[in-house]
């Protein structure tokens, strides 16, 4: 894979709170808030066990989860770089 | 999000129970929605702040490739910037990878992962998350 490979902070820097539908998340390095639907919360819990780019995150989503419709490959890469500008996840 | 009720997210042991379907989206959804922090800062301090690299309490201190305080000398590492960062710099930095006036290009990334690795209460921290404030 290519692309830039991706670093999420560890589960101890992110305080989450599951609501409806919903994640709200605690960004405690950037004193940030954010509210995420999924993917995201998927994209950081898998990004958790190790740095990986889009290919390779998309294989451990596989793992994971079926997925609905055929354009994950695309729409990944703008997951992660609406969590690359949020600073939830950031380059390796 | 699909399958909610399966796991928990942020807590340890995380394992769905049985396979859910996961809906990546299409490229242009958005699924983050970031809240502003009360910083009361104008568009034009916040360009105009500084971020120290490293900051006063690691003075001299060299910043290995991944942002980490090592010390001085260590090889591999970038030595001390002489002059603080602008917060302009930094967003263009961060951003797109352009390397500040008078910056090393090979040390730039260095300087970066540094600033993303900024906790309260450290210098230049009010800066950085302004800087990721959305507008």
């Amino acid at each position: 894979m290519a692309g830039p490979v991706y670093i999420a902070d560890c589960e101890s820097a992110v305080q989450s709170v599951a609501l409806d539908g919903l994640s709200v998340l605690f960004h405690a390095p950037s004193g940030m808030t954010h509210i995420v639907a999924a993917p995201a919360p998927e994209i950081l819990e898998a990004l958790r066990i190790g740095p990986a780019g889009a290919g390779e995150l998309l294989a451990r989503l596989r793992a994971w989860y079926d997925f609905e419709g055929d354009e994950a490959a695309d729409a990944i890469d703008a997951r992660l770089a609406e969590l690359e500008a949020a600073g939830l996840v950031r380059r390796a | 999000m699909s399958g909610s009720d399966e796991k928990a997210i942020g807590t340890k042991g995380f394992v769905p129970s049985r396979r859910t379907v996961l809906v990546i989206g299409a490229a242009a959804a958005s699924t983050v929605i970031t809240i502003r922090p009360a910083l009361a800062q104008s568009a034009g301090s916040i360009l105009n702040c500084e971020i120290p690299v490293p900051g006063p309490h690691a003075g001299g201190n060299f910043i290995a490739p991944d942002g980490s305080l090592v010390a001085p000398g260590t090889p591999g590492a970038a030595p001390p910037l002489a002059r603080p960062l602008r917060g302009e710099e930094v967003k263009s930095l961060l951003r797109s990878g352009t390397t500040p006036a008078g910056v090393d290009p090979q040390s730039a990334q260095a300087y970066a992962n540094y600033v993303r690795r900024l906790q309260a209460g450290m210098s230049g921290f009010t800066c950085y998350a302004s800087l990721q404030m959305p507008r």
